[in-house]
Parts: structure tokens; C-alpha cells; sequence
């Protein structure tokens, strides 16, 4: 870890510290006063309801991260448990009239159990052969399981839909973009904390032992299933929670929003934003939402000269987001974050930086 | 028995479509270790390729010629462009740049044919179906199966007795020895990729004549992958095996589990299968069994 010259730890605590200098200290606190002050304060509607596709991506993308970035167990399917806590969290509120923060941890256990029971086969198989299986958990879990059955309960049609109203806070009812960004804002800093900080200890080391080799992990002592299978159920529970997030700011629920493109959309941003590291996810999800809505604008001027382009803007963007995968691995393949660990580096170092 | 007779009987003709597609996956797997996730959009270029061509007023056969004239092109440049520079990295980089290749191939199907089903038009076989006492076949799966079999035999031939296939067999079997043999490894990786894009290119066309052509036919590349998980991922015969097996399989779990279900049966039971075998049977019917060692 990097520390500037002059900082001395008197104590083990300081030295197991999270935030170790002062500037680092305020650096959270702006953080904390752009995201929950500034930013609501001075933001128009649009910029936050594309706030809030950014934090549903960080959600959704951070249970990926955890699988392959810090286990290695490379998975194709994790829409499924998102989709597993959407519609728990849903039918929680709907069917029994629960209050939304109960169906957020309701949604989260039940998503982290559903992601163990697939995360099973990970004891015996990996490498390609684990990938197939996180497939199969997407094709069971999305298209056969809540297609066919789930969406069926209590007969409300295909999709769900939350009539206004039904998701409360405490005294506070869900309905506006401004409310949903608070809930994301807050949601998304508690998984960010829990995750880095879970990353510093026992469990987390262990992760990372196995991801870098997993032969040598179990000979030191880690139990390796026990480790996988508890990766598996954090990166259900975050998974359930991006679900739980996402019905209260669409207010309706589909299995068509859990798509196996989403799932491989989810592993796209983990690896454009950098593979193995946390703040590469929020970058990784900062870049896809922002540059394809960046996408949107360079393409409006555009439909004047040629009106069909708009109507098929959704194909160019799923062009875009492929190349822009192949791109980034084949020319930046360490991602967004070892960027900015250099462009970091850089100032610590300067003058004397190269 | 007349309901089994006839969906297994179906069901290898569907499936001599999927081990034509498996094939092409195989090899590609066997020679360069790429794992493919591209596979269904290959098939839906070639298959589009080919009913434009059709729709032009090209005779049926000249406009397959045509499709696999292109595959081979793509498929070369694909290589030439993206592929050849991961050679050596990690799984997950492979198999991500094949992921964005297959978002990038469908934005571009669907940017330039748009996403209506479409038809053979004038239909390629005849409708009238075929019957064989009270089993009845469909015209357009005999051709098909025809087709596949035939370009199986021809894909197979050329592994087996061609000076090409052979330096692909060496490729596969020990790349390093093959190089200093002076087998040209690059022309082989090259081979690979121009070949799965044929073989796909031809399976969504035969696919595309079975139920009209739309961008779920690329659904037909997920097939592919519990056909090579249960043959092995490289053995050629293990595809072909495997590709009918599964054919057989969707046809049967169609045809007597759907009614106990809502539905959904027949896109799932493959990869239910899959699921079950890799626990009993991790490296497939013929795969490889690799130790490991730290």
C-alpha cells in the first residue's frame, strides 16, 4: 500500500486502518458530501435517473466481480440471481405486504442460496466446464423457472407490475427518481463497504488464494468448496439486492429485463472497468451507461440525415458494446482501473515519476 | 411407439444440424484452445448471407456455394483480426473477446436485416411431407439431414486425408512439436475459424429452411455447447455424437414432458442434460482427461 513520507503508526490499529492519512480521510468525505449533497442538489432528472442505471449496474456487477475478479470462478449467469431477488423482493411486497428494506434482505438470502445450490457444481468442475453450468443456472433459473412458474403467481400476467405506493421506506414512499437515487446511493455504499471490507480478511484472502490457484490453496489449508460455495452466496446476496434495487426504480419486473445478454453485459463492464479490483466495477459501470448514453447523443444529430438510425440504435449499441469488449481486452486488457492506478502513481510520484 | 419412432427419427435429423455446427466448434477448440461463444451468431451471418442471395434470384445450391464462400472469408478475417493475438492468454480473455464478437456480429445482423422472420421464398424443398407407413417426415428435415451428413462426411475427409487436416490433427495434438515440424500453425488457426464459419453458415441455413429464418435461430450456437460438453470438447466424433444425441433428447423431452410443464421444456432439457453429465462425467463421452499439476 502507498504512503507518503511522515505518516507513522504508533499502533496496530492505525496500521489495520482502512483510511490511513488525513487526505485520504477527506477524500472519502467529499466523496459522501458529491454523492448524498452535491449531486442531488445540482443534478437535473435525467443526469439522475442515469445516476441511477450507474448504481444498478454497480450492484449488479459487483457479485460478478466478487466471482471472477477475487474467486476466479468465471460465471455467465449471474442475471439469474438478480432476477431471483427481484422477484422475491416483488412478490414479498405485492403477496404479503411486506415493507421494501424486509424484501431487500429477504431477496438477498434467498438469491445467495439460489446461487449456492448452482455454485455446487464449482466442487467438481472448472474452467470452461463451470462456465456451462452458470449458463445452465441462467436458462433453468430465467426461462424455465420464473417464466413458466413464478411470474404466474397470483396471476397478474406476465410482468409484475408495483402499483405506486406499495414500496415504503418506513414513512417514506418510493415514487419518484430523486427518492430511488437515495436508495441507490445508500445501497450501493454499504455493498461497496461490506465488500472491501470483507476483501481484508480471513475470507477474502482465501478468495484470493483460490483464485490464484487453487491446487496450492488447498494444500495450505484453506477448504476450498467451503470458500467457493460462500464466494457464490455473497455474489447471490449482492446479486438479490441489485434485483431488490431494481424493481423499486422501474416499479414493474419482467424476465425479459434478466436476459443472458445481461449477464454477459455484467461481465463486459468487470472487465472494461479491471478484473480483481473493486473501484473497477464503479468505473467499469460509470463508462458502459455513460458512453452509450454519449452514444445516444452523437447519433441524434445523425436520424435527421438518415430517420432509420434511431429505431435501430439498439442494435448499434450492442455492436458498440461488443467491439468495445474486444477493444478493450486486446489493447487495455488490465482495464480502466490500471489506468487509474497510473494516472495515481503519476502524481505520487512526481517529480520523479516515468 | 409410432410418437417415439417419429421424434427420434426427428430428432437425429435436427440433430445432424447441430454436430455439423458442433464440428466446426470442435475444431476451432482442437487446434487453437479457443472456446467459442460466437457460434450461434456464425450461424445466423451464414444463414442470412444465404437468403439474401436466394432472394436475389440465385439458384439454391449456387447461393450455399456463395454462403460458404463468404464463411471462409469472415472467417479468416476473424481470425486474422481478433483472434490471433490472444493466443496464450487466460479462459476468461478468450472467451470474452468471442462474447464481443457475438454481441458485435448480431448488432450488425440485426442493423442490417432487422429482426422480422423471414422465409425462403419460393420455399428451397417441397412441402408435401413424406410418409413411411404412419411416420411422417418433413421434405425439408431429409434434405437437411442429407446436407448435413454429406458436409460432415466431406468435413471429416478433410481432417482425416488432407495434407491441411493432418497438420490440424498435429496442431491439436502437440502445437509446439508441430511448429518446429514446420507446420505452418497460424494457416491452421486460420483453417479452423474459415471452416466453423462454414459449417455454421450451413447449419442456420439448413435451420432457417425448417422454421423460417429470425434472430433466434443464433440460439442454435448455445445448443452446440452441451453437444461438445457431452462428446468431450475435443473429439470430432464426440461433436457429431454428441449434436444428434441432443437432438434426439430436445425432440423426446418435447414430445413427453411438455405436458406436465407449462412450457419451456424443449429449449431447457439440453442444458439440464449438460448439467447432469458434468457432474457424473466432467470431461464428456471422449474428452480429454487432463492432470493437473501446481
Amino acid at each position: 500500500m502507498y504512503l507518503p513520507c511522515g505518516v507513522y503508526h504508533e499502533k496496530y490499529r492505525q496500521d489495520h486502518a482502512w483510511w490511513q492519512t488525513t487526505f485520504v480521510r477527506a477524500k472519502m468525505i467529499f466523496l459522501f458530501l458529491l454523492l448524498l449533497v452535491i449531486i442531488p442538489q445540482f443534478a437535473n432528472l435525467y443526469l439522475i435517473s442515469v445516476a441511477n442505471i450507474v448504481g444498478y449496474t454497480i450492484l449488479a456487477a459487483m457479485g460478478v466481480q466478487l466471482l471472477i475478479g477475487y474467486c476466479g470462478q468465471i460465471t455467465l449467469g449471474h442475471a439469474a440471481f438478480i432476477a431471483v431477488g427481484a422477484y422475491t423482493s416483488a412478490i414479498l411486497m405485492l403477496q404479503y405486504g411486506l415493507p421494501y428494506p424486509v424484501s431487500i434482505a429477504a431477496a438477498a438470502i434467498v438469491a445467495g442460496l439460489w446461487s449456492v445450490l448452482f455454485g455446487l457444481p464449482s466442487a467438481r468442475v472448472k474452467g470452461f466446464y463451470l462456465i456451462m453450468t452458470t449458463m445452465a443456472a441462467q436458462f433453468i433459473t430465467v426461462d424455465f423457472v420464473i417464466t413458466q412458474y413464478v411470474s404466474k403467481i397470483g396471476g397478474r400476467g406476465h410482468y409484475f407490475s408495483l402499483p405506486p405506493g406499495t414500496i415504503t421506506v418506513g414513512p417514506w414512499v418510493i415514487d419518484s427518481e430523486m427518492k430511488v437515487y437515495y436508495v441507490m446511493i445508500i445501497l450501493v455504499i454499504l455493498c461497496t463497504f461490506g465488500m472491501a471490507n470483507l476483501l481484508r480478511t480471513r475470507v477474502g484472502r482465501a478468495w484470493i488464494a483460490i483464485r490464484d490457484n487453487d491446487i496450492a490453496a488447498e494444500a495450505m489449508g484453506v477448504n476450498v468448496v467451503k470458500y467457493k460455495l460462500l464466494a457464490f452466496f455473497v455474489a447471490g446476496v449482492l446479486g438479490g439486492i441489485a434485483g431488490a434495487f431494481w424493481i423499486s426504480s422501474l416499479f414493474f419486473v419482467s424476465p425479459e429485463h434478466f436476459t443472458w445478454s445481461w449477464s454477459l453485459w455484467l461481465v463486459g463492464v468487470i472487465l472494461i472497468g479491471g478484473v480483481g479490483t473493486l473501484h473497477g466495477t464503479i468505473f467499469g459501470s460509470m463508462f458502459m451507461t455513460l458512453v452509450l448514453e454519449g452514444l445516444k447523443f452523437a447519433f441524434m444529430p445523425l436520424s435527421g440525415v438518415y430517420p432509420q438510425l434511431l429505431e435501430k440504435f439498439l442494435y448499434v449499441k450492442e455492436a458498440a458494446f461488443g467491439l468495445a469488449i474486444v477493444l478493450f481486452l486486446l489493447f487495455e486488457p488490465k482495464g480502466l482501473a490500471y489506468r487509474w492506478w497510473q494516472i495515481k502513481n503519476y502524481f505520487n510520484l512526481w517529480p520523479f515519476s516515468y | 411407439m409410432e410418437l417415439f419412432v417419429q421424434l427420434l427419427i426427428t430428432g437425429v435429423m435436427v440433430g445432424s444440424i447441430y454436430a455439423l455446427v458442433a464440428l466446426g466448434w470442435t475444431l476451432i477448440y482442437k487446434c487453437s484452445g479457443v472456446l467459442n461463444l460466437a457460434m450461434g451468431e456464425l450461424t445466423l451471418i451464414g444463414a442470412y448471407v444465404c437468403l439474401s442471395l436466394y432472394t436475389w434470384g440465385i439458384p439454391f445450391p449456387l447461393a450455399l456455394l456463395g454462403t460458404l464462400i463468404v464463411g471462409f472469408v469472415l472467417g479468416l478475417l476473424t481470425e486474422r483480426l481478433f483472434l490471433r493475438r490472444l493466443i496464450g492468454e487466460s479462459i476468461l480473455t478468450v472467451i470474452m473477446v468471442t462474447v464481443g464478437l457475438s454481441f458485435f456480429f448480431r448488432g450488425v445482423v440485426e442493423f442490417i436485416w432487422g429482426t422480422d422472420t423471414r422465409v425462403f421464398f419460393p420455399p428451397v424443398f417441397p412441402i408435401e411431407p413424406i410418409k413411411f407407413g404412419n411416420i411422417v417426415i418433413g421434405q425439408v428435415y431429409l434434405w437437411s439431414f442429407l446436407a448435413a451428413i454429406v458436409l460432415l462426411l466431406v468435413f471429416v475427409a478433410l481432417f482425416k486425408y488432407t495434407r491441411w487436416g493432418l497438420s490440424m490433427q498435429a496442431t491439436a495434438d502437440d502445437e509446439m512439436a508441430s511448429l518446429s515440424l514446420g507446420v505452418s500453425v497460424k494457416v491452421v488457426y486460420a483453417l479452423a475459424w474459415a471452416i466453423a464459419f462454414m459449417a455454421a453458415g450451413v447449419g442456420g441455413t439448413l435451420l432457417g429452411n425448417i422454421n423460417g429464418l429470425n434472430i433466434s435461430v443464433g440460439y442454435l450456437g448455445l445448443l452446440v455447447l452441451p453437444a461438445v460438453v457431452l462428446g468431450g470438447l475435443n473429439s470430432v466424433p464426440g461433436a457429431i455424437v454428441g449434436g444428434i444425441t441432443i437432438g434426439i433428447l430436445q425432440n423426446l423431452a418435447d414430445g413427453y414432458l411438455s405436458r406436465f410443464t407449462p412450457g419451456g421444456v424443449k429449449e431447457i432439457a439440453p442444458f439440464a442434460f449438460m448439467v447432469i453429465i458434468l457432474l457424473f462425467k466432467p470431461y464428456g463421452l471422449w474428452g480429454w482427461v487432463r492432470i493437473e499439476r501446481v
